[in-house]
């Protein structure tokens, strides 16, 4: 009981300490309502679009993009970084073309996908997976190019197959990598897909954002970006259960 | 069958290029399952005669006789290298991946060296005699013909050190087999080998018999055959 005390003051002081500085500031005039309304007026207009079914919508389009998004980078890049990590030659040939990919940031393609692709859904889609898959590819590649080689002798000592030292042996060890890659890729994930939304969708959470400032609406603008923090943080939690499983793999001689 | 070493030599390229001479014609006999100590100041030779035994590595020149490639050969390092994903039952049971091996034995083993207390622990949670003795246990699982140890006692406290060498003993004496196990420890050497094999500078020396029956008590008189290996080096 008193751990869980605990945990929440530690966890929950300095949200509460900054929600209350902004309900302080608000009162007092400390600002000008429109340059950052109250926290009433924002958790009102969070409640309306709540409730109009708006914020439902934009969040489960947005969503959508990021999932489906994240799985299909993850679905190329760890089978890529696992060939690449064990083939030194395929690394070499590919390491130009994608050293230069590396260093474009994909919203910098956006132009170019929109011509190739339009203002759809698929251009979307694209600037998702690419901002995805460079942390997961690489986290993974290097992970598989570098192994532990002391315990990789253990595959040889033992006389295990080509197949089974990988299975048993290389791919256990990149694990906590792999795991990386995958978090820091979701968390990209999200950031370049609101970029993308607010150059050129027509829902979403970074277009719902876009819309209140047209519309001269702090308290929406608001609304958005609480909404991503929210869904951010549900993200991280659901990524460290899988943390958790990974932890073990972990660990010195 | 016995095991013949004839001229063996392997030398290294440093990085800048230059070569160092690891083994410098070394011949040498292993008896069939007899105990065999290779003892040496460390840099003379041990770990890589060991490795070559083991498989690990191809010699250069030279040939070792009597040891068929199919041979099951089990080998250990001074630190237990043990997978940190696997619980210690996991790891001791790791043959099953690779040339195979006993689930009995595993068992036995595992019962044997006070295991089985910490059978589903992770290597993380064990203490560095423990940890050892889980990477013993993983080795003789396979169950070798030759049984190839690289200093595995060497980062143990004395009590733990003396622990795993009766321990290691009374194996030998329960299920002979041929065993090279490398040390620099001279007490250690002259308490363990039925052979003990003196190496300086990439060969042998000379080698020395201690005749003594096992089980060896830790604190017996071998002060003459320690002073002999101690004039040698």
């Amino acid at each position: 009981m008193l751990r869980i005390v605990k945990t929440i003051a530690l966890h929950g002081t300095l949200p509460l300490a900054l929600l209350l500085f902004w309900q302080i500031g608000s009162t007092h005039f400390w600002w000008n309502a429109y340059i950052l309304p109250p926290p009433a007026d924002v958790a009102h207009t969070l409640i309306q679009l709540a409730a109009s079914g708006q914020l439902t919508r934009h969040v489960a389009v947005s969503v959508l993009r990021v999932a489906l998004g994240f799985f299909i980078a993850a679905g190329l890049a760890l089978p890529l970084g696992i060939l690449l990590g064990l083939s030194r030659p395929a690394g070499a040939f590919c390491r130009i073309a994608l050293e230069f990919f590396r260093n474009v940031p994909p919203l910098a393609l956006l132009p170019m996908l929109i011509l190739w692709f339009g203002i759809g859904e698929t251009s979307k889609l694209v600037i998702v997976i690419l901002a995805t898959f460079f942390p997961i590819f690489l986290n993974t590649l290097a992970a598989i190019a570098r192994p532990n080689c002391a315990l990789l002798e253990l595959g040889r000592v033992f006389g295990l197959s080509r197949l089974a030292a990988f299975w048993h042996l290389r791919l256990p060890m990149a694990i906590p990598s792999i795991y990386t890659g995958l978090r820091i890729g979701l968390g990209y994930s999200w950031r370049s897909l609101i970029g993308a939304e607010m150059i050129a969708a027509a829902a979403g959470l970074g277009w719902l954002i876009l819309d209140g400032e047209e519309m001269a609406r702090p308290d929406v603008v608001l609304s958005g970006i609480f909404t991503i923090g929210a869904l951010g943080l549900a993200a991280d939690a659901l990524l460290r259960l899988l943390g958790r499983r990974c932890r073990r793999f972990t660990g010195g001689e | 069958m016995n095991i013949a070493i004839c001229h063996l030599s392997q030398n290294y390229r440093l990085p800048d290029g230059s070569r160092i001479q690891a083994l410098n014609d070394l011949n040498l006999k292993l008896q069939h399952n007899s105990f065999h100590v290779l003892v040496g100041k460390s840099g003379c030779g041990k770990t890589t005669l060991l490795r070559l035994l083991a498989g690990l590595e191809t010699p250069k020149h030279g040939s070792i006789e009597g040891l068929q490639p199919a041979q099951r050969r089990g080998i250990m390092f001074q630190t237990p290298r043990l997978l940190p994903w696997l619980t210690v039952w996991d790891n001791i049971c790791f043959w099953r991946h690779g040339c195979g091996g006993s689930e009995e034995k595993a068992r036995q083993y595992l019962k044997a060296f006070g295991l089985e207390r910490f059978k589903n622990a992770y290597p993380q949670q064990l203490s560095g005699g423990l940890a050892q003795r889980t990477a013993l246990a993983r080795t003789l699982a396979s169950e070798p013909e030759l049984l190839l140890l690289d200093e595995p006692f060497a980062a143990l406290d004395y009590f733990t050190r003396r622990e795993l060498q009766d321990e290691l003993m009374q194996i030998f004496a329960a299920e002979p087999r041929t065993i090279l196990f490398v040390t620099h420890d001279i007490t250690e050497a002259a308490r363990l080998g039925q052979m003990i094999h003196v190496m300086a500078d990439g060969h042998i020396l000379r080698s020395l018999a201690n005749t003594a029956p096992y089980p060896r008590p830790a604190l017996a008189n071998r002060l003459a055959l320690e002073q002999q290996i101690i004039a040698l080096l």
